[in-house]
């Protein structure tokens, strides 16, 4: 349990980075005219749309990192970590190192990279629909928003992958993605943007994180089993 | 508004409308598509957030893909053995409410394909989406009866909602790929809701270009399209003709140019005065051509249609057969559902419908923004299989500017002999006419009233002047008239006509009276153009009315062999010649200046005219060249032969994935969600093989002394070939 506390932390506080793209949303997704409650809902609506997007893409990747592993014929109910799956710990922990360093500036941009046109045509897909009432357009706008491309999504689905079961992998979204709740739905009441100053201690706060679960990850997949810490943090509660 | 909609073809992605578009209101302007994915895409791309109508889609599509998301969710960990053992007990709750999840989704994302199949079947057509909606159909209903059962039995909702999702966001990848194809048309589409700067004393008004007529002033600001032909009035700039010439250097202009409606005004603003009203332009002309073009369907692309239109009720039966065939031998019925809705997705001809239009009008629109017209997608096939080019001398390898060198008149008249030929000729179009009517503009001659004129193909043209009949053209058309001749002049025309000059004989009175030699002059390109082309593996013939000596000098100095050269033919006489080459080449094209030699073109497999003056709507070639614009000939078969091969190498993808995966479906080894994704990818491929036509480079004008600014190095670009670079 401890290990999904840890990551929906990093979500969490990694979602203080999220408010300069999504947040714009989150405020754009807007207020109810009927009162508060209508609002809250609305906003709610809108982060369950997102979450489903992100748990839709952990059990995805969980999947993944399953079928990359399986072919070694191991057996995943067993505690061994076997071949496939360290060398999937060790991608995906450097991955999320790489991630974590770029929050901090050290390293160039690595998230923007697939936005072709497509990227283009999604960003304006979502445009249209902002303002428009009912509970139907913040789902979809949510849907939408959780398929755009932010490196903090990737260093978790990394970390998804690395898990190797559909069910961790989908835990390690969900915890991920009520970790980023509580500052979407701030935004969403507030209104308005963070002082720049704490959004750069957020950022500073969420890289810290993912660099530490990086690091983790990277362990699970270097260090001999006999002294691997977080052995039972992030392997899948058999 | 409504008609234009639906003469432009689809308002997304601009290629023609099938027989059942689909009809949208977008922003409150109602709106024509072709297929589902250009709707969606179109409504994303234009739809304002005010506008609830596009809004609306986008919300069944997020909904939609919310529903579905968590239902593959759910099932994903169900596979996943999340729920085994102790919380078993759950799975009958967990199945309805993937039922209850899974309604919403098939009737949002399903809605559509259902619409499309119940609309087609109605008139008794089958298409791809009744496949669809077959194989989702049925397995919704089997898991809804499976949970209704309580069998604990397997429920195949995520399957059922899965492949709706992939199958709309491939039709919608197509639409936005289809869409970035049509930026290349766009211009060419726009001649008629292109907007005009009218100016009107101190006012200036937009107006459609419909609407403006001759004399009118209009402002072309930099950066815009020049929407009329007229003549500059203030201003001074440069402009862009490529579109209507295949110029493609920029032009300047100055107070009293001329300019061209459709080209580009690059840098300065300028008042125009419209010399025609704005319908009855070229470029109006060429936008109807290649609407026109875009709305006919090539040979390939009409079997590819009844392939289609047959495959579709077989696949159907093929499922069922499968479905009974895998539950005789054996495997439970849901397994058995499975696999025949795999073979209904995997086999949906998608694809193959959209192998052949996607890069025909890629290629159409390639060549016109070079100026080059295609008349019909066939030609363009026909070109590129085409054997052998046979040319038609008079003004297609020439400059068609043939100047007078020499007058021999009986009478030592020969200002009367040019006066009274100009007022013959100059009721033709021809070279050699033109040429007659200037040399006799140049010397200050005023034409003789000449009546009852009528054109002699082949021959010349004869008419009356003060009663008595007059005439010029060659040899034939005197011995034809019986017209006499004095040995001295008969003698001068030998001798100029073996010197390689042409000869028009004017004889009036039973009588011929004079002989004019003309010079015909090679154009300096047309050497390397029938290297290049020899090359690309053509062959290459001259079929010339022009007497055998005038014509041969002409060929040894273009590079043209002389057993490939044809001399003294009448039109007919050209006509044989081409069915002679069919016979011994296969496919044969002819280029000629589209006036005097109008039926061999239309003869030819493919007609090639060069600057055709003559109307567009009447021209009976199927490829225009603009003016002076034979050099072109090897880029443009070149292209032919590009459009050919993608259309060829779609085809052979769309059929062998289709018959792969097929196969694989059929024996139960392709799951239908996996069958899904390949099928929108392969889609999304076939666009991408078909948008590398965009991509393929201008052509270049050959070297040449009057074009002393371009090297020799750069033509191999234009061809594949290097042999083209060996020509000096």
């Amino acid at each position: 349990m401890g290990a999904y506390l840890l990551l929906f932390g990093a979500g969490f506080l990694g979602s203080f980075h999220c408010m300069g793209m999504c947040g714009g949303f989150a405020c754009a997704v807007g207020r109810d005219p009927r009162g508060g409650g209508a609002t809250i809902a609305r906003h709610l609506l809108y982060n369950t749309g997102r979450l489903s997007t992100y748990c839709f893409m952990g059990v995805l990747a969980g999947m993944l990192g399953q079928i990359i592993c399986t072919p070694q014929g191991i057996n995943l109910s067993s505690n061994s970590l076997d071949l496939g799956q360290r060398i999937l710990a060790i991608a995906a922990g450097l991955l999320m190192i790489a991630m974590a360093l770029q929050f901090f500036g050290l390293v160039p941009n690595l998230g923007r990279g697939p936005l072709g046109f497509g990227g283009n045509t999604f960003s304006a897909s979502l445009r249209s629909l902002l303002g428009t009432p009912g509970p139907a357009a913040p789902i979809a706008i949510g849907v939408f928003n959780g398929f755009l491309p932010c490196p903090l999504v990737y260093a978790f689905l990394a970390q998804a992958a690395s898990t190797a079961t559909a069910p961790s992998g989908f835990l390690v979204m969900l915890a991920f993605g009520l970790g980023t709740f509580p500052a979407m739905l701030m935004m969403g009441g507030v209104g308005r943007l963070l002082a720049p100053v704490w959004r750069r201690r957020g950022v500073w706060l969420a890289g810290s994180c993912i660099l530490l679960l990086g690091l983790v990850t990277l362990g699970r997949g270097i260090l001999p089993l006999e002294s691997h810490i977080a052995h039972s943090w992030l392997t899948p509660p058999a | 508004m409504n008609a234009p909609a639906q003469l432009d073809g689809c308002s997304h992605c601009l290629l023609p409308l099938g027989r059942r578009p689909m009809q949208r209101t977008v922003n409150g302007e109602p709106f024509a598509f072709c297929c589902y994915g250009c709707c969606i895409a179109f409504q994303v791309k234009n739809g304002k957030s005010e506008e609830w109508d596009a809004a609306w889609l986008l919300i069944r599509l997020g909904v939609g893909a919310f529903l579905s998301m968590n239902i593959m969710l759910i099932s994903l960990l169900l596979y996943a053995g999340a729920l085994e053992g102790a919380d078993a007990w759950l799975l009958p709750w967990i199945h309805l409410l993937l039922w209850i999840f899974a309604t919403p989704a098939l009737l949002i994302l399903g809605g559509p394909f259902l619409r499309d199949a119940w609309v087609n079947a109605r008139e008794g057509r089958l298409t791809a989406s009744a496949l669809i909606v077959v194989g989702v159909g049925a397995a919704y209903v089997y898991s809804a009866l499976a949970v209704i059962g309580g069998s604990g039995g397997e429920v195949y909702f995520d399957t059922a909602t899965m492949v709706l999702m992939l199958f709309t966001i491939g039709s919608y990848l197509e639409a936005a790929a289809r869409a970035r194809a049509a930026r290349d048309l766009e211009p060419l589409l726009a001649a008629e809701r292109e907007v005009a700067t009218i100016v009107d004393g101190d006012k200036e008004i937009m107006r459609p270009v419909r609407e403006v007529a001759a004399g009118m002033l209009v402002r072309i600001r930099p950066g815009e399209r020049i929407p009329v032909d007229g003549v500059v009035i203030e201003g001074q700039s440069h402009s862009d003709e490529a579109i209507i010439t295949g110029e493609s250097r920029h032009i300047g202009k100055g107070v009293g140019s001329p300019v061209l409606a459709g080209s580009i005004n690059i840098d300065g603003p300028l008042l125009v005065r419209a010399t025609d009203a704005g319908t009855s332009t070229r470029w109006a002309k060429i936008c109807r051509s290649v609407r026109d073009a875009l709305s006919r369907r090539g040979p390939i692309q009409r079997i590819a249609d009844i392939v289609v239109g047959v495959s579709v009720p077989l696949v159907l039966i093929l499922g069922v057969m499968t479905v009974l065939y895998w539950t005789s031998h054996g495997i439970l019925f849901d397994r058995a559902l499975l696999i025949g809705l795999a073979v209904l997705v995997v086999a949906c001809p998608c694809a193959v419908g959209l192998a052949a239009p996607l890069a025909t009008s890629l290629g159409i629109g390639r060549l016109a923004r070079c100026g080059c017209l295609v008349r019909d997608p066939a030609a363009l096939e026909a070109l590129a299989s085409t054997r052998l080019l046979a040319f038609d001398k008079t003004g297609t390898l020439t400059l068609s500017k043939p100047r007078i060198v020499a007058i021999e008149s009986e009478a030592g008249r020969p200002d009367e002999v040019l006066a009274r030929a100009a007022g013959l000729e100059r009721y033709s179009e021809h070279g050699l006419a033109r040429a007659i009517a200037m040399a006799a503009a140049a010397r200050g001659l005023e034409p003789v009233k000449t009546s009852e004129v009528v054109a002699l193909p082949g021959r010349g043209i004869r008419g009356r002047t003060h009663g008595q009949a007059i005439a010029a053209g060659n040899r034939a058309l005197m011995d034809e008239l019986g017209w006499a001749m004095s040995p001295a002049l008969d003698q001068r025309a030998h001798s100029l006509e073996a010197g390689g000059h042409t000869i028009v004989y004017v004889g009036w009175e039973g009588r011929v009276e004079a002989v004019l030699a003309l010079d015909d002059t090679p154009l300096p390109e047309t050497r390397w153009t029938i290297e290049a082309l020899r090359s690309q593996g053509l062959a290459i013939a001259l079929l010339t009315g022009d007497a055998h000596q005038a014509a041969r000098r002409f060929a040894t100095a273009v590079g043209i062999g002389m057993d490939e050269v044809e001399t003294g033919l009448s039109p007919e006489a050209k006509c044989e010649a081409l069915e002679n080459y069919r016979r011994t080449h296969g496919v044969v094209a002819m280029v000629g200046d589209g006036l005097n030699d109008g039926p061999v073109l239309a003869d030819a497999d493919v007609g090639i005219a060069v600057g055709s003056a003559t109307d567009l709507a009447r021209e009976t070639s199927a490829l225009v060249l603009p003016p002076g614009g034979v050099w072109m000939l090897p880029w443009v078969i070149s292209l032919a032969r590009q459009v050919r091969r993608t259309i060829l190498t779609n085809l052979a993808w769309a059929f062998g994935y289709n018959l792969v995966a097929l196969t694989l479906a059929v024996l139960g080894l392709l799951q239908p969600v996996l069958a899904a994704a390949i099928m929108a990818s392969s889609s999304v491929l076939l666009i991408v093989n078909s948008l590398r036509l965009t991509r393929l480079p201008d052509p270049i004008l050959p070297p040449s002394p009057s074009w002393p600014g371009l090297t020799r190095q750069s033509i191999p670009t234009v061809l594949s070939t290097p042999s083209g670079a060996s020509t000096a």
